[in-house]
């Protein structure tokens, strides 16, 4: 009997996607022990990646990071297809939609602080609107905005800084 | 690498724009308003409505006994009730509009009215 041997030709983009991905989840992993002051308000530190694949490769290589990363963390953490999960996945494909449109902003005056800025708010949108829609469908959630938007500038300002960190580093803008 | 003076424009513009969003938000949802009218529901119909801007007492007695609710400085309450958990009681004084105490045993209700109506979670 031969023994076969099963190779998947990868292509560059696999790598790098798998790499940032990598840390994505890492990084979704360490924020996941972290307390948090009530649940949503979460520094979303792995956007920090999505952002910067979005700038440093392309908006697929972004999309694909992102969407990788809600899927494995959530297989990890045990909350695969839970509301978690649910939250989290609308969460990122609204983040991904404004991404794609803020890229296109013009870069001289629109840094990824910008867009860290917008796609946290997108972000935390898509789950208020989820939650109204199916979780907690009456209109009380409403007093959460206020918090919920305070806390994606916040947040969304810090990771945005980071990303234009790194990026600065590597020479990538 | 040098910072240019343009880079931030867009970014400063959008961090105005989220931190007015931000306090807008707060306004109109954190914005807790005091009530002027007390509205008591006895037995299932409407007692009456009574002006928070007064001292007063109203005695109803129910099925269990004697309810008394007291209105003072704006806010209204359960002085005393014939139930032995004492729910109402126990929940104190409300004044914001949307406020309710609900004395389930002897078939109150009092709820704090303003001009506008308030979110509550008990016409979900």
């Amino acid at each position: 009997m031969t023994r076969s041997i099963i190779k998947i030709k990868t292509t560059l983009l696999d790598h790098q996607i798998a790499q940032l991905s990598a840390i994505a989840i890492g990084l979704s992993l360490i924020e996941s022990i972290l307390p948090s002051p009530m649940p949503g308000v979460k520094p979303g530190i792995a956007n920090i990646i999505t952002l910067y694949a979005l700038y440093r490769f392309s908006f697929k290589t972004a999309m694909w990071v992102s969407i990788l990363r809600v899927f494995a963390t959530s297989l990890i953490l045990g909350q695969f297809l839970s509301p978690t999960f649910m939250l989290s996945l609308t969460g990122s494909i609204l983040s991904l939609l404004t991404l794609y449109f803020g890229i296109k902003l013009p870069s001289k005056i629109f840094s990824s602080l910008s867009l860290s800025i917008l796609s946290s708010f997108a972000h935390i949108a898509g789950q208020l609107i989820l939650v109204r829609l199916w979780l907690i469908p009456h209109a009380s959630i409403y007093y959460l905005i206020p918090i919920y938007s305070a806390a994606a500038l916040l947040f969304g300002f810090i990771n945005g800084w980071i990303t234009y960190r790194l990026l600065k580093q590597h020479n990538s803008i | 690498m040098k910072l240019r003076s343009k880079f931030f424009l867009g970014d400063g513009l959008i961090i105005l724009i989220s931190l007015v969003f931000i306090i807008f938000a707060f306004k109109t949802y954190w914005h807790f308003e005091t009530g002027s009218v007390v509205q008591v529901n006895f037995q299932g119909k409407t007692y009456g409505n009574f002006s928070l801007f007064q001292d007063k007492k109203i005695s109803l007695v129910g099925k269990e006994g004697e309810s008394m609710i007291e209105i003072k400085n704006g806010q209204a309450r359960f002085k005393s009730a014939p139930c032995k958990n004492q729910y109402c009681v126990q929940q104190g004084w409300i004044g914001f509009t949307g406020q309710i105490l609900i004395c389930i045993p002897n078939e109150i209700s009092i709820e704090i009215l303003g001009k506008t109506k308030a979110y509550d979670s008990l016409n979900y």
